[in-house]
């Protein structure tokens, strides 16, 4: 498995864990102040990027020159259609939130469910790349 | 995934070319060892330029390393 691979990996997984238990933590108990959510965002964020970094040092160090090659042609196609995929999501979700705001809906609500749909798409895109490289392309 | 329509020599030529090892036909090609693996395996159809060369570093023509495998 290359080093690209491995980070896909790493970052599908943080990005699981940490959203995961932002959007539970806000469907269990959902009227505590919103500073609450900004600081159990700012804990999420922080979270990923401590796993990325933690990760990324060790499969640098399990294989140095791996994780310093170029991404190739392979790397570039899997990237944008995984990006291509992820694009569907976030149309979707822009429109779905227009109707949502023009409905009425809270700015906490709509907040959240921005946040939501970038969280899916962002799943969507790693989730595809990590098809591709793994069946092909 | 659908199945390529063409096979490839690959890695029969690599055993001919002195054992030569997917990492190193990469870095010759200027792709990573895990497409060279793509390719042998069918799973990546590789741009035109990739293939070229590839061609190249064995010394062969084209058609000796990649075939076309469909009925038609």
């Amino acid at each position: 498995m290359s080093f690209r691979e491995k980070m896909h990996w790493a970052s599908l997984v943080a990005i699981l864990l940490g959203f995961g238990f932002y959007f539970f933590t806000l469907h269990t108990i959902p009227h505590t102040s919103h500073d609450y959510y900004i600081g159990l965002l700012i804990g999420v964020i922080g979270f990923i990027i401590a796993v990325m970094t933690i990760a990324a040092i060790i499969f640098a160090i399990q294989n140095s020159k791996d994780a310093h090659a170029r991404a190739d042609e392979r790397d570039r196609l899997i990237h944008m259609r995984g990006t291509h995929l992820a694009y569907y999501i976030l149309v979707l979700g822009v429109w779905a939130l227009a109707f949502a705001a023009h409905y009425g809906h809270g700015m906490f609500f709509l907040l959240n469910s921005m946040l939501f749909v970038l969280v899916l798409a962002e799943c969507i895109r790693i989730g595809a790349q990590l098809y591709h490289y793994r069946k092909g392309y | 995934m659908a199945r390529l329509p063409f096979g490839n020599e690959i890695k029969t030529l690599r055993f001919l070319s002195g054992e030569m090892t997917q990492g190193e036909l990469g870095e010759r090609v200027g792709v990573t060892r895990q497409t060279i693996a793509a390719i042998e395996q069918g799973k990546y159809s590789p741009s035109l330029e990739v293939a070229f060369r590839i061609a190249r570093v064995f010394e062969k023509p084209l058609e000796e390393v990649f075939r076309w495998e469909d009925a038609e």
